[in-house]
Protein backbone atom coordinates (compact mmCIF):
# COMPACT_ATOMS: atom_id res chain seq x y z
CA UNK A 1 0.00 0.00 0.00
CA UNK A 2 1.42 3.38 -0.98
CA UNK A 3 1.23 5.90 1.82
CA UNK A 4 2.38 9.37 2.72
CA UNK A 5 5.88 9.24 4.26
CA UNK A 6 5.65 9.33 8.04
CA UNK A 7 2.03 8.26 8.13
CA UNK A 8 1.12 5.76 10.81
CA UNK A 9 -0.14 2.34 9.78
CA UNK A 10 -3.76 2.24 10.97
CA UNK A 11 -5.82 -0.57 12.46
CA UNK A 12 -8.98 -1.54 10.57
CA UNK A 13 -12.00 0.64 11.34
CA UNK A 14 -14.72 -0.90 13.45
CA UNK A 15 -18.08 -0.64 11.60
CA UNK A 16 -19.84 -0.23 14.94
CA UNK A 17 -17.66 2.76 15.72
CA UNK A 18 -18.32 4.30 12.29
CA UNK A 19 -22.09 4.08 12.66
CA UNK A 20 -21.96 5.04 16.33
CA UNK A 21 -19.96 8.15 15.53
CA UNK A 22 -22.41 9.17 12.81
CA UNK A 23 -25.36 8.85 15.21
CA UNK A 24 -23.36 10.68 17.88
CA UNK A 25 -22.77 13.51 15.38
CA UNK A 26 -26.52 13.63 14.66
CA UNK A 27 -27.22 13.84 18.38
CA UNK A 28 -24.55 16.51 18.78
CA UNK A 29 -26.36 18.59 16.14
CA UNK A 30 -29.63 18.13 18.05
CA UNK A 31 -27.96 19.18 21.30
CA UNK A 32 -26.46 22.21 19.62
CA UNK A 33 -29.81 23.33 18.30
CA UNK A 34 -31.43 22.97 21.71
CA UNK A 35 -28.58 25.04 23.21
CA UNK A 36 -28.35 27.82 20.63
CA UNK A 37 -31.82 27.77 19.08
CA UNK A 38 -31.87 28.62 15.40
CA UNK A 39 -28.58 30.53 15.19
CA UNK A 40 -27.30 30.38 11.63
CA UNK A 41 -23.61 30.03 12.49
CA UNK A 42 -23.89 26.58 14.07
CA UNK A 43 -21.36 24.16 12.55
CA UNK A 44 -22.93 21.09 11.03
CA UNK A 45 -20.97 18.34 12.80
CA UNK A 46 -22.93 15.60 11.05
CA UNK A 47 -21.76 16.88 7.65
CA UNK A 48 -18.21 16.90 8.93
CA UNK A 49 -18.43 13.33 10.25
CA UNK A 50 -19.93 12.18 6.95
CA UNK A 51 -17.15 13.83 4.97
CA UNK A 52 -14.58 12.22 7.27
CA UNK A 53 -15.93 8.69 6.86
CA UNK A 54 -16.57 9.09 3.14
CA UNK A 55 -12.95 10.11 2.68
CA UNK A 56 -11.46 7.47 4.99
CA UNK A 57 -13.86 4.58 4.28
CA UNK A 58 -15.38 5.22 0.84
CA UNK A 59 -16.39 1.56 0.49
CA UNK A 60 -18.48 1.60 3.68
CA UNK A 61 -20.01 5.06 3.82
CA UNK A 62 -21.23 6.57 0.60
CA UNK A 63 -23.76 8.79 -1.05
CA UNK A 64 -26.78 6.72 0.09
CA UNK A 65 -25.87 6.96 3.76
CA UNK A 66 -25.37 10.70 3.42
CA UNK A 67 -28.82 11.01 1.83
CA UNK A 68 -30.55 9.14 4.66
CA UNK A 69 -28.77 11.17 7.36
CA UNK A 70 -29.66 14.34 5.48
CA UNK A 71 -33.30 13.32 5.47
CA UNK A 72 -33.29 12.77 9.23
CA UNK A 73 -31.63 16.17 9.70
CA UNK A 74 -34.40 17.77 7.60
CA UNK A 75 -37.11 16.20 9.72
CA UNK A 76 -35.38 17.15 12.96
CA UNK A 77 -35.03 20.79 11.93
CA UNK A 78 -38.48 20.97 10.38
CA UNK A 79 -36.73 22.28 7.26
CA UNK A 80 -37.74 21.74 3.66
CA UNK A 81 -37.72 17.96 3.14
CA UNK A 82 -34.74 17.14 0.92
CA UNK A 83 -32.70 20.25 1.65
CA UNK A 84 -30.01 18.63 3.82
CA UNK A 85 -30.38 15.40 1.85
CA UNK A 86 -29.43 17.19 -1.38
CA UNK A 87 -26.56 19.07 0.27
CA UNK A 88 -25.13 15.93 1.92
CA UNK A 89 -25.50 13.95 -1.30
CA UNK A 90 -23.49 16.51 -3.24
CA UNK A 91 -21.01 16.86 -0.38
CA UNK A 92 -20.36 13.13 -0.16
CA UNK A 93 -19.99 12.83 -3.94
CA UNK A 94 -17.36 15.59 -3.98
CA UNK A 95 -15.64 13.99 -0.98
CA UNK A 96 -15.46 10.63 -2.73
CA UNK A 97 -13.99 12.29 -5.80
CA UNK A 98 -11.15 13.85 -3.77
CA UNK A 99 -10.74 10.98 -1.29
CA UNK A 100 -7.77 9.34 -3.05
CA UNK A 101 -5.83 12.58 -3.24
CA UNK A 102 -6.68 14.20 0.08
CA UNK A 103 -5.01 11.74 2.45
CA UNK A 104 -1.61 12.51 0.92
CA UNK A 105 -1.69 15.96 2.49
CA UNK A 106 -1.07 17.09 6.06
CA UNK A 107 -4.13 17.66 8.22
CA UNK A 108 -4.18 21.52 8.11
CA UNK A 109 -3.85 21.32 4.35
CA UNK A 110 -6.74 18.80 4.28
CA UNK A 111 -8.87 21.30 6.22
CA UNK A 112 -8.08 23.94 3.64
CA UNK A 113 -9.22 21.64 0.84
CA UNK A 114 -12.38 20.55 2.68
CA UNK A 115 -13.46 24.15 3.24
CA UNK A 116 -14.77 24.88 -0.29
CA UNK A 117 -16.81 21.66 -0.18
CA UNK A 118 -18.46 22.60 3.10
CA UNK A 119 -19.04 26.17 1.94
CA UNK A 120 -20.60 24.79 -1.23
CA UNK A 121 -22.96 22.57 0.76
CA UNK A 122 -24.13 25.53 2.85
CA UNK A 123 -24.51 27.69 -0.26
CA UNK A 124 -26.59 24.94 -1.90
CA UNK A 125 -28.94 24.89 1.09
CA UNK A 126 -29.23 28.68 1.03
CA UNK A 127 -30.04 28.73 -2.68
CA UNK A 128 -32.66 26.00 -2.28
CA UNK A 129 -34.38 27.84 0.57
CA UNK A 130 -34.31 31.20 -1.17
CA UNK A 131 -35.84 29.56 -4.25
CA UNK A 132 -38.52 28.06 -2.02
CA UNK A 133 -39.36 31.61 -0.88
CA UNK A 134 -37.92 31.76 2.63
CA UNK A 135 -36.17 34.79 4.05
CA UNK A 136 -32.41 35.26 4.24
CA UNK A 137 -31.28 34.12 7.73
CA UNK A 138 -28.38 36.40 8.67
CA UNK A 139 -24.81 37.00 7.62
CA UNK A 140 -23.48 34.90 10.50
CA UNK A 141 -24.24 31.82 8.41
CA UNK A 142 -20.95 32.53 6.60
CA UNK A 143 -19.19 31.49 9.81
CA UNK A 144 -20.60 27.94 9.73
CA UNK A 145 -18.30 26.42 7.03
CA UNK A 146 -15.34 28.27 8.56
CA UNK A 147 -15.95 26.74 11.99
CA UNK A 148 -16.44 23.33 10.37
CA UNK A 149 -13.11 23.58 8.53
CA UNK A 150 -11.41 24.59 11.78
CA UNK A 151 -12.97 21.55 13.46
CA UNK A 152 -11.50 19.17 10.85
CA UNK A 153 -8.26 18.44 12.81
CA UNK A 154 -10.29 17.82 15.98
CA UNK A 155 -12.66 15.47 14.17
CA UNK A 156 -9.73 13.65 12.56
CA UNK A 157 -8.06 13.19 15.94
CA UNK A 158 -11.21 11.88 17.62
CA UNK A 159 -12.46 9.61 14.85
CA UNK A 160 -9.02 8.14 14.03
CA UNK A 161 -8.09 7.55 17.70
CA UNK A 162 -9.41 3.95 17.85
CA UNK A 163 -7.43 3.09 14.72
CA UNK A 164 -4.20 4.65 15.97
CA UNK A 165 -3.78 2.21 18.85
CA UNK A 166 -0.91 -0.24 18.84
CA UNK A 167 -1.92 -3.58 17.27
CA UNK A 168 -0.64 -5.60 20.26
CA UNK A 169 -1.05 -3.52 23.44
CA UNK A 170 1.05 -4.54 26.48
CA UNK A 171 1.79 -2.83 29.79
CA UNK A 172 4.29 -0.45 28.18
CA UNK A 173 1.92 0.53 25.41
CA UNK A 174 -1.54 0.42 27.01
CA UNK A 175 -3.29 2.17 24.15
CA UNK B 1 1.74 -9.31 11.52
CA UNK B 2 -1.02 -10.49 13.86
CA UNK B 3 -4.44 -11.20 12.42
CA UNK B 4 -7.01 -8.43 12.59
CA UNK B 5 -4.58 -5.66 11.77
CA UNK B 6 -5.31 -5.73 8.08
CA UNK B 7 -8.15 -3.63 6.83
CA UNK B 8 -10.94 -5.71 5.24
CA UNK B 9 -10.66 -7.86 2.12
CA UNK B 10 -9.30 -6.16 -0.98
CA UNK B 11 -11.94 -4.35 -3.00
CA UNK B 12 -13.48 -6.34 -5.86
CA UNK B 13 -12.01 -5.71 -9.28
CA UNK B 14 -15.07 -5.90 -11.48
CA UNK B 15 -18.28 -5.86 -9.44
CA UNK B 16 -17.95 -2.44 -7.89
CA UNK B 17 -21.67 -1.68 -7.75
CA UNK B 18 -23.11 1.65 -8.81
CA UNK B 19 -20.62 4.42 -9.50
CA UNK B 20 -20.65 7.42 -7.20
CA UNK B 21 -21.82 9.64 -10.05
CA UNK B 22 -24.88 7.52 -10.79
CA UNK B 23 -25.71 7.49 -7.07
CA UNK B 24 -25.34 11.26 -6.98
CA UNK B 25 -27.77 11.63 -9.88
CA UNK B 26 -30.26 9.20 -8.33
CA UNK B 27 -30.26 10.70 -4.84
CA UNK B 28 -30.22 14.31 -6.05
CA UNK B 29 -33.25 13.56 -8.20
CA UNK B 30 -34.93 11.95 -5.19
CA UNK B 31 -34.12 14.98 -3.02
CA UNK B 32 -35.47 17.37 -5.65
CA UNK B 33 -38.61 15.28 -5.97
CA UNK B 34 -39.07 15.40 -2.19
CA UNK B 35 -38.65 19.17 -2.17
CA UNK B 36 -41.24 19.67 -4.88
CA UNK B 37 -43.58 17.20 -3.20
CA UNK B 38 -43.07 19.04 0.08
CA UNK B 39 -43.64 22.59 -1.15
CA UNK B 40 -46.14 22.16 -3.98
CA UNK B 41 -48.15 19.03 -3.41
CA UNK B 42 -47.92 18.53 0.38
CA UNK B 43 -47.39 14.82 -0.15
CA UNK B 44 -44.56 14.21 2.26
CA UNK B 45 -46.55 13.99 5.50
CA UNK B 46 -46.17 10.20 5.91
CA UNK B 47 -42.42 10.32 5.18
CA UNK B 48 -41.94 13.03 7.77
CA UNK B 49 -44.04 11.23 10.33
CA UNK B 50 -42.11 7.98 9.82
CA UNK B 51 -38.69 9.64 10.11
CA UNK B 52 -39.82 11.76 13.05
CA UNK B 53 -41.03 8.66 14.90
CA UNK B 54 -37.66 6.99 14.29
CA UNK B 55 -35.82 10.10 15.49
CA UNK B 56 -37.94 10.60 18.59
CA UNK B 57 -35.88 8.34 20.92
CA UNK B 58 -32.69 10.18 19.92
CA UNK B 59 -34.31 13.57 20.51
CA UNK B 60 -35.64 12.41 23.85
CA UNK B 61 -32.17 11.22 24.87
CA UNK B 62 -30.55 14.50 23.86
CA UNK B 63 -33.14 16.56 25.72
CA UNK B 64 -32.57 14.75 29.04
CA UNK B 65 -29.35 16.61 29.99
CA UNK B 66 -30.97 19.87 28.88
CA UNK B 67 -33.95 19.25 31.13
CA UNK B 68 -31.63 18.42 34.03
CA UNK B 69 -29.67 21.59 33.41
CA UNK B 70 -32.84 23.66 33.38
CA UNK B 71 -34.18 21.94 36.48
CA UNK B 72 -30.86 22.41 38.27
CA UNK B 73 -30.76 26.09 37.34
CA UNK B 74 -34.28 26.63 38.66
CA UNK B 75 -33.37 24.83 41.89
CA UNK B 76 -30.53 27.22 42.60
CA UNK B 77 -32.35 30.50 41.90
CA UNK B 78 -32.37 32.74 44.89
CA UNK B 79 -35.25 32.56 47.34
CA UNK B 80 -35.71 36.32 47.20
CA UNK B 81 -36.19 36.13 43.44
CA UNK B 82 -38.94 33.56 43.86
CA UNK B 83 -40.59 35.70 46.53
CA UNK B 84 -40.46 38.77 44.31
CA UNK B 85 -42.06 36.82 41.49
CA UNK B 86 -44.80 35.65 43.81
CA UNK B 87 -45.47 39.18 45.05
CA UNK B 88 -45.69 40.47 41.49
CA UNK B 89 -48.04 37.67 40.53
CA UNK B 90 -50.29 38.43 43.53
CA UNK B 91 -50.39 42.12 42.66
CA UNK B 92 -51.39 41.27 39.10
CA UNK B 93 -54.06 38.90 40.33
CA UNK B 94 -55.50 41.61 42.61
CA UNK B 95 -55.60 44.12 39.77
CA UNK B 96 -57.40 41.60 37.59
CA UNK B 97 -59.85 40.56 40.31
CA UNK B 98 -62.37 43.26 39.56
CA UNK B 99 -62.43 42.54 35.84
CA UNK B 100 -62.58 38.81 36.48
CA UNK B 101 -65.61 39.32 38.70
CA UNK B 102 -67.33 41.30 35.99
CA UNK B 103 -66.62 38.75 33.28
CA UNK B 104 -69.29 36.30 34.44
CA UNK B 105 -71.92 38.98 34.46
CA UNK B 106 -70.80 40.46 31.16
CA UNK B 107 -70.73 37.03 29.58
CA UNK B 108 -74.30 36.37 30.67
CA UNK B 109 -75.41 39.78 29.45
CA UNK B 110 -73.63 39.19 26.14
CA UNK B 111 -75.36 35.82 25.71
CA UNK B 112 -78.76 37.36 26.30
CA UNK B 113 -78.14 40.30 24.00
CA UNK B 114 -76.90 37.97 21.29
CA UNK B 115 -80.01 35.84 21.66
CA UNK B 116 -82.13 38.94 21.55
CA UNK B 117 -80.45 40.05 18.34
CA UNK B 118 -80.53 36.54 16.89
CA UNK B 119 -76.74 36.36 16.50
CA UNK B 120 -74.66 33.24 16.54
CA UNK B 121 -73.35 32.35 19.97
CA UNK B 122 -69.73 32.74 20.77
CA UNK B 123 -67.82 29.49 20.90
CA UNK B 124 -65.25 28.79 23.55
CA UNK B 125 -62.92 26.21 22.06
CA UNK B 126 -61.32 23.70 24.40
CA UNK B 127 -57.56 23.86 24.86
CA UNK B 128 -54.75 21.86 26.35
CA UNK B 129 -51.54 23.01 27.95
CA UNK B 130 -48.28 22.11 26.25
CA UNK B 131 -44.63 22.83 26.75
CA UNK B 132 -42.14 24.13 24.19
CA UNK B 133 -39.35 21.54 24.03
CA UNK B 134 -36.98 23.23 21.60
CA UNK B 135 -36.72 25.81 18.86
CA UNK B 136 -36.71 24.23 15.40
CA UNK B 137 -33.09 24.69 14.34
CA UNK B 138 -33.95 25.81 10.82
CA UNK B 139 -32.58 29.38 10.55
CA UNK B 140 -34.84 30.16 7.58
CA UNK B 141 -38.10 29.94 9.52
CA UNK B 142 -39.40 30.76 12.99
CA UNK B 143 -40.85 27.61 14.48
CA UNK B 144 -40.85 25.77 17.80
CA UNK B 145 -41.67 22.21 18.77
CA UNK B 146 -44.17 21.46 21.54
CA UNK B 147 -44.54 18.23 23.45
CA UNK B 148 -48.12 17.37 22.45
CA UNK B 149 -48.88 15.55 19.22
CA UNK B 150 -51.60 13.66 17.44
CA UNK B 151 -51.61 11.08 20.25
CA UNK B 152 -52.88 13.85 22.56
CA UNK B 153 -55.39 15.06 19.97
CA UNK B 154 -53.58 18.08 18.54
CA UNK B 155 -54.88 18.96 15.09
CA UNK B 156 -52.98 20.79 12.35
CA UNK B 157 -54.05 24.41 12.17
CA UNK B 158 -54.75 24.76 15.88
CA UNK B 159 -54.04 28.22 17.32
CA UNK B 160 -51.40 28.38 20.05
CA UNK B 161 -51.43 31.02 22.79
CA UNK B 162 -49.10 31.95 25.59
CA UNK B 163 -49.99 33.99 28.69
CA UNK B 164 -49.85 37.30 26.82
CA UNK B 165 -51.45 36.56 23.46
CA UNK B 166 -51.35 34.59 20.25
CA UNK B 167 -48.04 32.78 19.75
CA UNK B 168 -48.68 31.02 16.45
CA UNK B 169 -50.32 28.09 14.79
CA UNK B 170 -49.67 24.34 14.66
CA UNK B 171 -48.39 23.53 11.17
CA UNK B 172 -47.20 19.93 11.43
CA UNK B 173 -48.35 17.22 13.77
CA UNK B 174 -46.20 14.22 14.64
CA UNK B 175 -47.34 11.35 16.88
CA UNK B 176 -45.77 12.73 20.08
CA UNK B 177 -44.85 16.30 19.23
CA UNK B 178 -45.99 19.04 16.92
CA UNK B 179 -44.48 22.00 15.19
CA UNK B 180 -45.77 25.51 15.82
CA UNK B 181 -45.08 28.28 13.32
CA UNK B 182 -44.60 31.49 15.28
CA UNK B 183 -46.56 34.54 14.22
CA UNK B 184 -43.30 36.34 13.32
CA UNK B 185 -42.58 33.75 10.61
CA UNK B 186 -42.65 35.18 7.12
CA UNK B 187 -45.31 32.74 5.96
CA UNK B 188 -47.64 33.44 8.86
CA UNK B 189 -50.58 35.81 8.52
CA UNK B 190 -53.35 36.48 10.96
CA UNK B 191 -56.53 38.57 10.61
CA UNK B 192 -56.78 41.19 13.31
CA UNK B 193 -59.03 43.91 14.63
CA UNK B 194 -57.80 47.25 15.92
CA UNK B 195 -59.39 47.36 19.38
CA UNK B 196 -59.47 51.18 19.41
CA UNK B 197 -61.12 51.79 16.05
CA UNK B 198 -62.61 48.41 15.18
CA UNK B 199 -60.92 48.39 11.77
CA UNK B 200 -60.18 44.92 10.46
CA UNK B 201 -56.93 44.06 8.72
CA UNK B 202 -54.30 41.36 8.40
CA UNK B 203 -50.84 41.27 9.94
CA UNK B 204 -47.93 39.51 8.31
CA UNK B 205 -44.89 38.06 10.05
CA UNK B 206 -41.62 39.88 9.45
CA UNK B 207 -38.63 37.99 10.88
CA UNK B 208 -36.04 40.30 9.32
CA UNK B 209 -36.37 42.83 12.16
CA UNK B 210 -34.24 42.07 15.18
CA UNK B 211 -36.05 39.47 17.24
CA UNK B 212 -38.94 39.41 14.81
CA UNK B 213 -41.90 41.73 14.33
CA UNK B 214 -45.18 41.97 12.46
CA UNK B 215 -46.24 44.21 9.65
CA UNK B 216 -49.68 45.64 9.07
CA UNK B 217 -49.80 45.87 5.29
CA UNK B 218 -52.14 47.58 2.87
CA UNK B 219 -53.37 50.26 5.27
CA UNK B 220 -54.03 53.56 3.52
CA UNK B 221 -51.57 56.37 4.21
CA UNK B 222 -54.16 58.26 6.21
CA UNK B 223 -55.62 55.24 8.03
CA UNK B 224 -56.42 55.76 11.68
CA UNK B 225 -53.65 53.74 13.29
CA UNK B 226 -51.63 55.12 16.16
CA UNK B 227 -48.62 53.97 18.03
CA UNK B 228 -49.72 51.85 20.99
CA UNK B 229 -52.91 50.49 19.42
CA UNK B 230 -53.60 46.91 20.46
CA UNK B 231 -54.54 44.48 17.69
CA UNK B 232 -56.60 41.45 18.64
CA UNK B 233 -57.85 38.50 16.61
CA UNK B 234 -60.97 39.28 14.66
CA UNK B 235 -62.25 35.73 14.32
CA UNK B 236 -63.20 36.09 10.65
CA UNK B 237 -60.71 33.37 9.68
CA UNK B 238 -62.44 30.56 11.51
CA UNK B 239 -59.16 29.53 13.12
CA UNK B 240 -58.47 31.97 15.94
CA UNK B 241 -61.23 32.69 18.43
CA UNK B 242 -62.03 36.43 18.40
CA UNK B 243 -60.68 38.86 20.96
CA UNK B 244 -57.27 37.44 21.76
CA UNK B 245 -54.51 40.07 21.83
CA UNK B 246 -51.94 39.67 19.06
CA UNK B 247 -49.69 42.69 18.80
CA UNK B 248 -49.15 46.32 19.68
CA UNK B 249 -48.44 48.95 17.04
CA UNK B 250 -44.84 50.05 17.44
CA UNK B 251 -44.16 52.47 14.62
CA UNK B 252 -46.28 54.16 11.96
CA UNK B 253 -44.44 55.66 9.00
CA UNK B 254 -46.58 57.73 6.64
CA UNK B 255 -44.65 58.60 3.53
CA UNK B 256 -45.66 60.99 0.80
CA UNK B 257 -44.37 58.76 -1.99
CA UNK B 258 -46.45 55.74 -1.02
CA UNK B 259 -50.19 55.22 -0.91
CA UNK B 260 -49.78 52.90 2.06
CA UNK B 261 -48.49 53.51 5.54
CA UNK B 262 -45.67 51.31 6.78
CA UNK B 263 -46.86 50.01 10.12
CA UNK B 264 -44.64 47.85 12.30
CA UNK B 265 -46.12 45.96 15.24
CA UNK B 266 -44.51 44.00 18.03
CA UNK B 267 -46.02 40.67 19.09
CA UNK B 268 -47.41 40.61 22.62
CA UNK B 269 -46.59 36.92 23.10
CA UNK B 270 -43.06 36.01 24.11
CA UNK B 271 -41.93 34.72 20.72
CA UNK B 272 -38.31 34.33 21.77
CA UNK B 273 -38.70 32.31 24.94
CA UNK B 274 -42.23 31.09 25.57
CA UNK B 275 -42.21 27.89 27.59
CA UNK B 276 -45.77 27.01 28.58
CA UNK B 277 -48.38 27.42 25.90
CA UNK B 278 -52.03 26.61 25.33
CA UNK B 279 -53.04 24.70 22.19
CA UNK B 280 -56.66 25.43 21.28
CA UNK B 281 -58.85 23.42 19.01
CA UNK B 282 -59.40 25.18 15.68
CA UNK B 283 -62.40 27.40 16.11
CA UNK B 284 -64.39 26.89 12.98
CA UNK B 285 -67.52 28.71 12.04
CA UNK B 286 -69.12 27.30 8.92
CA UNK B 287 -69.17 30.20 6.50
CA UNK B 288 -72.69 30.50 5.05
CA UNK B 289 -72.36 29.99 1.31
CA UNK B 290 -75.08 31.18 -1.01
CA UNK B 291 -77.09 28.10 -1.95
CA UNK B 292 -76.51 27.11 -5.60
CA UNK B 293 -80.22 26.78 -6.39
CA UNK B 294 -81.01 30.28 -5.25
CA UNK B 295 -78.09 31.87 -7.08
CA UNK B 296 -78.99 29.95 -10.24
CA UNK B 297 -82.54 31.28 -10.09
CA UNK B 298 -81.44 34.83 -9.50
CA UNK B 299 -78.80 34.81 -12.21
CA UNK B 300 -79.98 36.46 -15.41
CA UNK B 301 -80.32 33.85 -18.11
CA UNK B 302 -78.02 34.84 -20.89
CA UNK B 303 -78.31 33.26 -24.30
CA UNK B 304 -81.47 31.34 -23.39
CA UNK B 305 -83.22 31.02 -26.67
CA UNK B 306 -86.42 29.36 -25.57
Amino acid sequence: MIMRPGQQLLLPANPLFIWGSLFAALMFNMLQSSLFGRAAWQPDVLALALVFWVIHQPLRIGVGTAFVFGLSMDVHQGALLGQHALAYTALSYLSISISRRLLWYSIPSQALQIFPLLAGAHALQLVVRLLAGHHFPSWTFLLAPLIEALLWPVVTLILLAPQMRAPDPDEHRPL
Amino acid sequence: VPLGTLDRTPPPFFKQGQSALSKLVLFSALALFLMVADTRFKLTGPVRTAVASALFPLQWLVLRPMEMLRGGGAYFTALSQAQNAEAAAKARLASQAQRAAQVEQLGLENDRLRKLLGLRERLNPAGQAAEVIFDAADPFTRRVMVDKGSAQGVQPGSPVLDDAGVLGQVTRVYPLSSEVTLLIDREHTIPVLNTRTGARSVVYGDPSMHGGALELRFMAGNADVQQGDVLSTSGVDGVYPPGIPVAKVDKVERRADSAFAKITCLPLANTLGARHVLVLEPFSVPIPLPSPVESAQNAPKKGAKK
